[in-house]
């Protein structure tokens, strides 16, 4: 799990552009949108496409990601969990 | 003085023209079908296809099928035949070379920019398609169909845009700028924005359900449709019976969020309110209401919100005719114009279909319509509003058989004398320029950096400064220059908010419509790329400016090649001179790839040329400051003039700088300043941008004639008192 939340870390900062920021520098319990890393509901939309090239998991509804993007350990737990590669 | 709409044409999957599209909305009879035309892979997504085929298109119109056209260009000739016709236009009295024609487009080419894109880049053929990409040469396709209009422009202000071509078209007749004007838009389905679209997960895998607790998404809609509008007293002088009366527009900005409305929706609750005011008439009397309603969770929301807010308890009967004809996005506007105007005529409300029920949204209409019981509607509002916030609503009264009789003058006064400032006088308080000079200052004035190569990108501005990291990470360069050179030039004239932002850009985000584009035709349609599709609008640029100043007034964008900057200028102009406004941002901003620098020029243009990108914010205002740069004394725009033409509006234009007699006459093809700020499709903004900074005694003459376009701009120095 370590290991899959540091890859996710490095993945979102690519994806997002998240210039300046190094995976260490996110807490992975803090929240990815609103206070902690301050997201918006357009990256919810890249980490649904990051999800999906990545790790082969097809959200239908965007609002399924509004639960599984709390934090970057519940993103891992759940790629972990519904992983198709 | 009362606009009357004296000519309607339209074409969407619910019918080609206005009889099968009543037919239609009377019966019910969706034209949301499984995808036909569009060769996709995404049959999952339900479409609202125009049943017809390019070629049979081509056939009903008479055109060539090997003639490089658009399905845009040939949807919308289609619609504007039928509105022309109907209009009795044109004759030997009212040829079309006195009648502008004002287009609104997103998509523009793109259907064959996709099918082409790779033979373009790899095999050099069908390098004829490069031209038909921007939303001018099908705004130009259309018009030329038909003969020579006396000008033509674009709006691109995605879902709102033929709206925003009905709002300019309102404007030039109340301006006395012309007296007869034909406004509209077209736009088809593409691979684009289907997967655009779905990258932003609004698109319903069902026939779409506006307003109910089970909408899911929007399905893609295409179409076009066209008006005919005229002054009162012209139309009475033409004989001709008015379909509706146009009493009132609204165009306001969100200024919220590139794709989402705000929750209390700000934006259109502005655009409908503006629009009820600007016709004296109380929400009360409003007879029925055609929503924008998408068929989205948020938009259907939030407009739910915004008619409650100005109609209260007393909501007028409401419906979504999306459910019918697919969001024909940047057509819709004047689609669902006609379709109210229609409804109008036949004293019926258009049923919502597939509405069962909702807790968070307005009831909308769901009664089949009885046309043996016609309702009367007096007055209707139809709302169109698109991403980045550009929201508009129109508000037609209809015309009492028996209240309108005609008025034979003799001959036609004609009136097609070009914009003469002679209400307000509008002064350049300030212009700020990103380009291949240094950034954000006058250091060309001194030191000109000479153009080397054929394409120099900018020197870019050190943008932290005026862009927080998160908000910068995923803007484009365009949109950083944007908003940097707004920032500058704004506080150069003390002003924070502007009340109008009007943008022209001849590509928009072309860095990111490429690479999405590039990657859907060499990848395929599984390259899902939210961010990059939402900066390939071309609005928005001046929306992303208008959502940093949280400028909620008049908010629109042009897409006209080499003319979008001139369309945005003389938009503003309009406003400041009538008084609708005090000031103004009018921006200029076009980017440049290398990769699609090489398109260009095997498209013909650019080549043998210094291209370059541009970027160009400038304050207009009422109220002349010490430091305002110069006076704009008024500006010509003619398409495809005569020799006689293009004299005429030099001589009207020249006796505004009387006493002065001498002027100082820019070319843009071969200006002083282009050796140095080099080419693009706004690249006069740039001129106009040097020229304000060196006037000195003498009036100058920007002039821009490159074959099709001609366009004059006349600036004079400030009096120092």
């Amino acid at each position: 799990m370590e290991e899959l939340i540091l890859q996710l870390k490095k993945e979102i900062i690519e994806v997002l552009n998240l210039e300046d920021i190094k995976p260490e520098d996110i807490d992975e319990n803090a929240s990815l949108f609103g206070e902690g890393l301050g997201l918006d509901s357009i990256d919810a939309l890249e980490l649904i496409v990051l999800m999906e090239k990545n790790y082969g998991i097809r959200l239908k509804d965007p609002n399924e990601g509004k639960a599984i993007f709390k934090s970057i350990a519940v993103m891992a737990d759940y790629i972990s969990k519904n992983r198709t590669k | 003085m009362r606009i009357v709409v004296t000519g309607a044409g339209i074409v969407s999957a619910i019918g080609i023209g206005k009889k099968e599209t009543l037919d239609s909305l009377v019966e019910g009879r969706s034209g949301i079908r499984p995808v036909r035309y569009l060769e996709t892979t995404h049959h999952e997504f339900p479409v609202g296809e125009v049943q017809l085929s390019n070629d049979e298109m081509c056939s009903l119109l008479g055109i060539d099928p090997q003639e490089p056209t658009t399905r845009t260009a040939l949807m919308g000739m289609l619609a504007l035949k039928e509105a022309l016709e109907q209009a009795q236009l044109p004759t030997a009295h009212y040829p079309l070379s006195t009648i502008p024609l004002i287009s609104g487009t997103t998509v523009g080419g793109m259907d064959k920019s996709e099918k082409y894109y790779l033979d373009f880049c790899e095999n050099d053929t069908h390098n004829e398609f490069i031209r038909t990409h921007d939303c001018g040469a099908c705004t130009e396709m259309m018009a030329d169909h038909f003969g020579r209009f006396h000008r033509v422009t674009t709006l691109s202000t995605a879902c709102s845009s033929a709206a925003n071509a009905v709002i300019l078209g309102a404007r030039m007749l109340q301006n006395g700028e012309t007296d007869c004007v034909v406004v509209g838009g077209s736009e088809c389905i593409t691979k684009f924005h289907l997967n655009g679209f779905a990258s932003l997960m609004i698109l319903d895998r069902k026939p779409c359900r506006p307003f109910d607790d089970s909408r899911a998404g929007l399905n893609l809609g295409e179409g076009a449709a066209w008006l005919v509008l005229e002054s009162e007293e012209h139309a009475r002088r033409r004989g001709i019976q008015p379909l509706a009366v146009l009493a009132g527009y609204g165009n306001a900005c969100d200024a919220f969020h590139q794709t989402a409305t705000s929750p209390d929706g700000e934006g259109p609750y502005r655009a409908m309110k503006e629009a009820l005011e600007m016709a004296g008439v109380t929400p009360e009397k409003v007879d029925y209401i055609n929503a924008h309603g998408t068929g989205t969770g948020n938009n259907d929301q939030s407009e739910s919100v915004a008619i409650r807010r100005l109609f209260g308890e007393q909501v007028p009967p409401v419906s979504s005719t999306k459910a019918f004809t697919g969001h024909t996005t940047s057509a819709s506007g004047t689609v669902e114009a006609v379709i109210c105007l229609l409804a109008m005529q036949h004293g019926f409300l258009p049923a919502n279909l597939r509405f069962k029920s909702t807790s968070d949204c307005i009831v909308p209409v769901t009664q089949t319509p009885n046309l043996q019981n016609p309702q009367p509607l007096r007055y209707v509002l139809s709302n169109a509003f698109g991403f980045g916030g550009n929201d508009s609503a129109l508000l037609f009264e209809k015309v009492a058989s028996g209240q309108w009789s005609v008025v034979s003058e003799g001959d036609r006064q004609l009136n097609t004398e070009h914009l003469t400032l002679n209400a307000n006088k509008v002064y350049l308080l300030s212009a700020e320029q990103i380009s291949a000079q240094e950034p954000l200052c006058e250091d060309w004035k001194e030191n000109p950096i000479p153009l080397t190569e054929p394409l120099t990108r900018s020197r870019e501005a050190d943008y932290k400064q005026f862009i927080p990291p998160l908000e910068a990470r995923r803007l484009g360069k365009i949109l950083k220059r944007a908003i940097a050179t707004a920032q500058v030039a704004l506080s150069h004239a003390s002003i924070t908010t502007p009340e109008a932002i009007i943008t022209g850009t001849g590509l928009g985000c072309i860095e990111n419509t490429e690479i999405f584009l590039d990657a859907l035709c060499r990848q395929g349609e599984d390259q899902m790329m939210p961010t990059r599709f939402m900066q390939s609008t071309h609005n928005t640029i001046s929306s992303l400016v208008a959502i940093r100043l949280k400028a909620h007034g008049y908010n629109a964008t042009y897409a006209h090649n080499t003319i979008s900057f001139q369309s945005a200028l003389h938009d503003a102009l309009l406003q400041l001179a009538a008084g609708k406004i005090g000031n103004a941002l009018v921006c200029a901003h076009d980017e440049m790839t290398p990769s699609y620098h090489t398109l260009l020029c095997k498209g013909g243009f650019l080549a043998g040329r210094h291209a370059a990108e541009c970027a160009v914010s400038m304050v207009l205002s009422t109220q002349p400051t010490p430091q305002a740069l110069c006076e704009i004394v008024g500006m010509r725009m003619l398409y495809r003039p005569t020799e006689a033409e293009k004299q005429q509006a030099l001589d009207s234009l020249r006796s505004l700088a009387l006493p002065c007699t001498t002027l100082h006459c820019i070319n843009s093809m071969n200006s002083e300043f282009s050796t140095f700020f080099g080419t693009s499709y706004t690249a006069p903004a740039l001129d106009l941008y040097a020229a304000a900074h060196i006037i000195e005694s003498r009036p100058v003459l920007l002039c821009h004639d490159d074959g099709r376009h001609y366009t004059l701009i006349l600036l004079a120095p400030c009096l120092k008192s």
